[in-house]
């Protein structure tokens, strides 16, 4: 090859690029309406939604497994996948019956045989399915529809177990996938729910593609978070994973995506100003902020030095930190279940209202007998809510004299080191910060943060007698009325015992462009009845 | 020649085997769990446990370093703790949008450093010098994704022409590709292209006060001829050796600019498995980079000879 041919080569290939001899055809018009283009709040890194729980592996699961029930808005479980269900007068003996017409993403029906293997696998790892493993005496298939869930004590929260949107859900998959060891990861995704998984074309950390199923058979009912009728309104639904926030606003602005699932708040006011883009509250169960204090290792194992620092602590403080200064962002909360939802109660709550008292809250801590120790105070610096929270709690600290030991590191370490017992001086800690979706502290039945039967508790191993028996008292309810009663002991108990801090209530927008119509409001992104025009 | 060729990528070996010693140490002695991650924050400490021994990271370190070795020597990079994909497939799938922003990159700087370097040495210090050289220090002083976001902001959002983000496979058309690299290798490529100008503009200096390159003047030959031919090939062998030092800077600042500019790339499934700490996919990519480093610095080596005839190996 001489300097000629490679000079002419070079011409062409130019000359091809600028006439788009090389091109990709255009999309259609058509086909890009068709194709619904999501960015998610994190990567899908996994898909296997008993195997790893995180919120982000529970949305994309979704879409791609269905459930027997599913929670509606007014926070009732629907029939889903079931047709029927009795249970006997005793509430030992459940029977159910599946719908007609349902099928697996190969084509499969669907049988009682694929939910005896899902509900084993399900309820191995999920704190409620647990709690009804515990009770089991048998969870068998009586014919292809039907199967039965018999128990030695009744569990009045059956269905709601069933059907919660609270990671892990019980999805229903095929025999051969569920009979996976629960504590290992399956490799085949075929699913029962609307969308299908393109396993092919996902690429971990970018990419994850779900097509519409065309056999799937959605209820008629309206649709209302996970209950109701699934329709899917587009051909495809692409996640486009975007790391850095500020691309992900670009990009929508600029109509490469059609809807980010949360933009944080310093750019909503650019999107806002957006004619082609409408912004609104995403999960109106948003979140709630929360520190945890170490229970086993002084100061924290005397609840004065625990009352002390929720005596001081100021919720707007926390709030402001992390959404700025929107003020319908965020709430006050003086307790710990989700504002807005039927058991809220502020009962007991006193000591996180009003003017904070900084004084009384110092005398207390003297009381407690804190000597000026160290306290190491976890912070991720990766998670912009817990990086916001801790400068504010380490700034509040020093108010009340403490030692702080503010240890700056990244969410994967302060997820090791807080599952550590040891001593705060020998890799241990006093206290680390987090979050918890609303959607998980509707009720204490997800709710593994409210629990605090000590060494089986969350990390800082709380221990409140009054707590887990209201928590127990909650279980037993037989109405809404003696569930609200069992609720408000349980605030009361919780917060005199400081089970952990509640730093406050904050919710975050949803962001999609114009020509989406259908989003609603919901503790997931919802994909049915989403569609979009050209 | 070929029998030095052979004896320097033998030499590799040693260079790999401390490379995977000292990155499977540091990740065993490193905080952090991945089976924290995968469990959830609902997850009870039990559960943790079975799924870190599921995934076998309760063995002894010696035991888990020899079974890395052992697939390691049977070409096996493993499996992702996180995906249970094969770490192979997750590189993959990767190679090409780092690949193809590295070579867009490093093209741009060739084209745009060196006739720049050169230039302000044949005027140095004069007004161009002093312009192309003040842009080198910008360029040099700017982070890679303040500069992204400014492309971004202007050429993106303000007049539309490019992008915001994404890559497009060269199967898919070379203009589809190539707009979706042009900005990200602008940012990526400031650095590099301002090292490049500062390093040729020392070189050709140096080698424009030659005395052949005087006689050249006196015979009567064309600037052109006389910078780009008789100059600017003995100032060569500096300006290849920034360039190649100058691959390692663009892994580092592909993390970034595959970040701002959300490229599917090698640097995002970096960052991504470092969070989570994915250590197959970590171990994986370590070695891969430190494979190319290893190999682009045998490469200026070989060319060096190329030249410089003077230089035999």
């Amino acid at each position: 090859m001489d300097r000629r041919t490679v000079l002419k080569g070079l011409a062409g290939a130019g000359g091809l690029a600028l006439t788009g001899g090389l091109s990709a055809p255009a999309i259609a018009q058509g086909a890009a309406a068709r194709t619904l283009r999501f960015v998610p709040q994190a990567n899908l890194a996994n898909f296997d939604p008993i195997w790893g729980t995180q919120y982000v592996v529970r949305n994309a699961a979704a879409m791609v497994w269905d459930t027997l029930y599913g929670i509606d808005s007014s926070f009732q479980p629907q029939r889903q996948m079931v047709e029927s269900e009795e249970v006997t007068d005793d509430g030992t003996t459940w029977t159910f019956k599946l719908r007609p017409g349902l099928k697996f993403h190969d084509g499969a029906p669907v049988l009682s045989k694929d939910v005896v293997a899902s509900l084993t696998r399900w309820s191995a790892r999920d704190p409620m399915g647990l709690m009804i493993k515990a009770l089991q005496q048998e969870l068998t298939a009586v014919d292809d529809r039907t199967f039965k869930w018999v128990l030695k004590q009744p569990f009045p929260k059956m269905l709601y177990a069933l059907g919660k949107n609270n990671s892990p859900c019980a999805f229903i998959m095929p025999e051969r996938i569920a009979q996976t060891d629960p504590f290992k990861q399956i490799s085949e995704y075929v699913g029962s729910g609307p969308l299908k998984f393109a396993k092919s074309e996902w690429v971990p950390g970018a990419k994850a593609v779900f097509e519409k199923f065309a056999d799937y058979s959605p209820r008629q009912e309206k649709p209302s978070w996970l209950a109701g009728g699934k329709q899917v309104m587009v051909d495809r639904v692409e996640w486009v994973i975007m790391p850095d926030p500020a691309t992900a606003a670009a990009a929508l602005q600029n109509g490469e995506i059609d809807w980010w699932e949360n933009p944080i708040a310093d750019l909503v006011p650019v999107l806002k100003k957006n004619k082609n883009i409408s912004v609104d509250i995403g999960d109106p169960l948003g979140n709630v902020g929360s520190f945890r204090m170490n229970f086993l290792y002084p100061p924290f194992n005397d609840v004065k030095a625990r009352r002390a620092v929720l005596m001081a602590l100021s919720q707007e403080d926390y709030m402001r930190a992390i959404v700025g200064d929107d003020n319908s962002l965020w709430k006050p909360l003086p307790g710990y279940f989700t504002p807005d939802t039927p058991l809220y109660t502020e009962v007991g709550g006193e000591i996180l209202k009003g003017k904070r008292d900084l004084d009384a809250a110092k005398k207390l801590l003297a009381e407690s007998g804190y000597s000026g120790q160290p306290v190491t105070c976890l912070v991720a610096q990766d998670q912009p809510i817990t990086k916001a929270m801790g400068d504010v709690t380490a700034d509040l600290l020093k108010k009340l004299g403490m030692n702080v030991d503010f240890v700056a590191t990244d969410w994967g370490t302060v997820g090791s080191r807080r599952a550590q017992k040891t001593p705060p001086g020998q890799g241990g800690w006093n206290m680390f910060h987090t979050w918890h979706a609303g959607a998980d502290c509707v009720n204490p039945a997800p709710y593994t943060a409210i629990r605090a039967n000590g060494d089986k508790a969350w990390f800082g191993w709380p221990t409140s007698a009054g707590t887990e028996k209201e928590v127990a008292s909650w279980f037993e309810a037989k109405n809404l009325d003696e569930e609200k009663a069992a609720i408000g002991r349980l605030n009361k108990a919780a917060i005199d015992d400081v089970v952990y801090a509640p730093t406050g209530f904050f919710l975050s927008y949803t962001a999609w462009r114009k020509n989406v119509s259908g989003v609603t409001k919901g503790p997931l992104p919802l994909f049915w009845g989403v569609s979009k025009s050209a | 020649m070929l029998s030095y060729i052979l004896r320097r990528i033998v030499a590799t070996l040693p260079v790999m085997a401390i490379v995977a010693l000292f990155v499977f140490s540091l990740l065993y002695i490193a905080p952090g769990d991945p089976a924290v991650v995968i469990a959830g924050d609902q997850a009870s400490p039990e559960d943790v446990e079975r799924i870190r021994q599921s995934l076998g990271l309760d063995r002894p370190f010696l035991v888990q370093f020899g079974s890395w070795v052992w697939r390691i020597l049977h070409g096996d990079l493993g499996t992702s703790i996180f995906t249970n994909l094969p770490v192979s497939a997750m590189i993959g799938q990767r190679l090409g949008p780092t690949l193809s922003l590295m070579i867009v990159t490093l093209l741009l700087t060739i084209v745009v450093a060196v006739p720049l370097g050169v230039v302000a040495a044949w005027k140095a210090g004069s007004l161009i010098d002093r312009v192309i050289m003040g842009f080198a220090v910008f360029g040099f002083s700017l982070p890679v994704f303040v500069v992204g976001y400014m492309l971004a902001y202007v050429f993106a959002l303000e007049l539309e022409w490019l992008p915001v983000q994404g890559y497009t496979p060269l199967t898919q058309g070379l203009w589809p590709w190539l707009e979706n690299l042009i900005l990200p290798a602008i940012a990526l490529g400031c650095v590099y292209i301002a090292l490049v100008a500062r390093i040729t503009r020392a070189a050709m200096l140096e080698v424009l006060q030659q005395d052949y390159i005087r006689t050249a003047k006196a015979k009567g030959l064309g600037q052109g001829g006389i910078l780009f031919i008789h100059a600017l090939k003995n100032a060569a062998v500096p300006i290849v050796t920034v360039i190649g030092i100058g691959i390692a800077l663009l892994i580092g600042g592909a993390v970034v600019t595959e970040s701002v500019f959300a490229i599917p790339g090698l640097g995002r499934l970096t960052i991504d498995a470092i969070l989570r700490r994915d250590y197959p996919v970590i171990q994986g990519i370590v070695l891969l980079f430190s494979f190319v480093y290893v190999l682009v610095n045998l490469m200026i080596d070989v060319t060096y000879t190329l030249v410089d005839p003077r230089i035999r190996y």
